[in-house]
């Protein structure tokens, strides 16, 4: 008999610039947010998960923390990596394995490192030898905003879509941010500010792109069983699944497609949910095209028609749209700290919660996160709940 | 590795960082070494008939391991590109704005990323028929680009 697995804590770090804190620093803090969240101690801790700065990252995590985990997880897929450790997660605790599990991330990428990740190395690498493609790719001068440019061509060529099209992404997100006080920019954006901002590879401008902070989040899940004696309304996990295509952007067969078109029907068939069933999207927006063809890929909208169904009715993504997308400010304007994958899980859950104070979906019972790492390369989709599936 | 070869715009491959250095390997090296004979060499599938780039142990079409070498037309179409404009590491900081795009080669299932060191960005797009060139890296690889073929 699988047991039902409900996030029970969330935490946040300070955000989003905390030049004294460093990236354990804010893992930590986070950790710690989540645990006074649930109502839970550290000797509840039984898993911990965590990935982004290489091997045995999070046996240091879990020694520095003071736990001593019998499950571990590193699953290192990029930003969507949290939402693989979600999905894993789910199953060991769906399973029997281990009760209660942390998923940790914290990272200080822009008092550490600056603002370079998108330009500062072919492809995005240059912290050392990513082998194999990338030895290719690296010569060529491609940046990681630029692969991600080159996938945006890609779709405009084949569908028609528009740069003002992406930046009504960023627009709509800017809507959410300006109500969230721990944002990194509030002030209001148009489609004309986003065009005239700086190309940085075509056809991205530069408010196309997430911004970099620094940052913190970590979420407990645990069974249905012990979830109703701690703090908050259970949220339960119904669904997940993931997938990959390519690791180097040259090996995208279709740059208008991803893997998301794989793991979104296989975990919404699991949730027993359809695209329309969902109130809120929690959507990893490292660029404004990756919004778009996730959308696309979910089936929140045809194949080449997410474009429309972005700017339709005023809007869709923006509170009283079909879909209220990135109700925290996203990566696009909120809070990026190198990967946003855990953020995602975060602000779903607060929003099923009905903790989201003026950016509270209103009645959200269902929320989607979902994961995109690499160069599109990696896609994982959770589905949250209020109930159970049944 | 000598130094005695010179990027564009005056910027030596040497004061760059390493990993934008050629690296051949078990693989790929008969690639690195054919661009600097100014050959386009790829692998062809034995089993399927398809070709792959880059080189690897087994054909990532059909996963059979008989491969063999070919010297490919050199020809190819972009399936994608983007103009870079925003590069902080030496020698793209310096060569801003340039393409970088995806090709299709002529040879059935053979992708490959490149520069386009020629083509005028106002000029680039999708589908345009582009064929290979070849600048020498160090004595034992050069890069494969890419110019407009006609």
């Amino acid at each position: 008999m699988k047991r039902r697995v409900c996030v029970v804590g969330v935490g946040l770090s300070d955000g989003p610039v905390t030049p004294d804190l460093s990236a354990i620093n804010l893992e930590a803090q986070s950790f710690r947010r989540a645990l006074d969240d649930a109502g839970l101690e550290l000797s509840d801790i039984e898993g911990l998960a965590s990935a982004g700065y290489g091997g045995m990252h999070e046996v240091q995590l879990a020694e520095y923390l003071g736990l001593t985990p019998r499950w571990l997880e590193s699953s290192s897929t990029g930003g969507s990596s949290f939402e693989f450790h979600t999905m894993h997660a789910f199953r060991a605790i769906e399973a029997g394995d281990v009760d209660t599990i942390a998923i940790v991330y914290g990272n200080n990428q822009l008092s550490a490192s600056g603002r370079t990740l998108g330009t500062g190395g072919g492809g995005g690498g240059g912290r050392g030898a990513l082998p194999l493609s990338m030895g290719y790719e690296f010569p060529s001068g491609l940046t990681l905003v630029g692969a991600y440019a080159m996938a945006a061509q890609r779709h405009m060529h084949q569908f028609g879509t528009t740069p003002e099209q992406l930046a009504s992404i960023s627009v709509q997100t800017r809507e959410h941010a300006a109500r969230n006080p721990n944002a990194m920019y509030r002030d209001p954006l148009t489609i004309d500010d986003v065009l005239s901002s700086r190309l940085v590879a075509d056809p991205l401008h530069k408010f196309d792109c997430c911004v970099i902070s620094d940052g913190g989040c970590c979420i407990i899940l645990t069974t249905e069983e012990r979830a109703r004696e701690l703090a908050h309304k259970p949220v339960y996990v119904r669904g997940a699944a993931g997938g990959t295509t390519h690791h180097s952007i040259q090996a995208m067969a279709d740059m208008t497609r991803t893997a998301a078109a794989v793991s979104g029907p296989k975990a919404f068939a699991e949730a027993g949910i359809t695209p329309a069933d969902v109130d809120m999207f929690a959507m990893y927006d490292s660029f404004t095209y990756t919004v778009l063809v996730v959308l696309e890929d979910l089936g929140f909208a045809p194949k080449g028609e997410g474009g429309g169904f972005v700017t339709d009715g005023g809007g869709n993504l923006r509170l009283g749209g079909a879909l209220p997308t990135n109700t925290d400010g996203g990566g696009l304007s909120a809070t990026h700290p190198g990967m946003r994958g855990l953020f995602l899980l975060c602000e779903a859950t607060r929003q099923l919660r009905g903790e989201a104070g003026d950016s509270q979906v209103p009645g959200a019972e269902i929320a989607v996160a979902h994961g995109s790492g690499g160069w599109l390369s990696t896609q994982a989709t959770v589905v949250l709940g209020t109930e159970p599936v049944t | 590795m000598t130094d005695a070869f010179v990027a564009h715009n005056g910027v030596s491959w040497a004061e760059s960082p390493k990993y934008l250095w050629p690296r051949p390997n078990n693989d790929d090296r008969e690639f690195w070494e054919g661009a600097r004979r100014g050959e386009l060499r790829i692998q062809r599938c034995l089993s399927c008939g398809k070709h792959q780039h880059y080189p690897r142990f087994l054909c990532s079409h059909c996963g059979k391991g008989e491969l063999e070498w070919i010297t490919a037309s050199g020809l190819a179409t972009i399936y994608s590109f983007t103009v870079v404009r925003q590069n902080g590491v030496p020698p793209f900081s310096e060569r801003v704005p340039f393409v970088v795009a995806v090709v299709d080669l002529d040879e059935d299932g053979a992708r490959m990323i490149a520069a386009l060191p020629k083509l005028d960005p106002d000029a680039a797009r999708v589908g345009l028929r582009v064929r290979a060139e070849f600048r020498p890296a160090t004595d034992d690889a050069a890069f494969v680009d890419f110019a407009p073929a006609e």
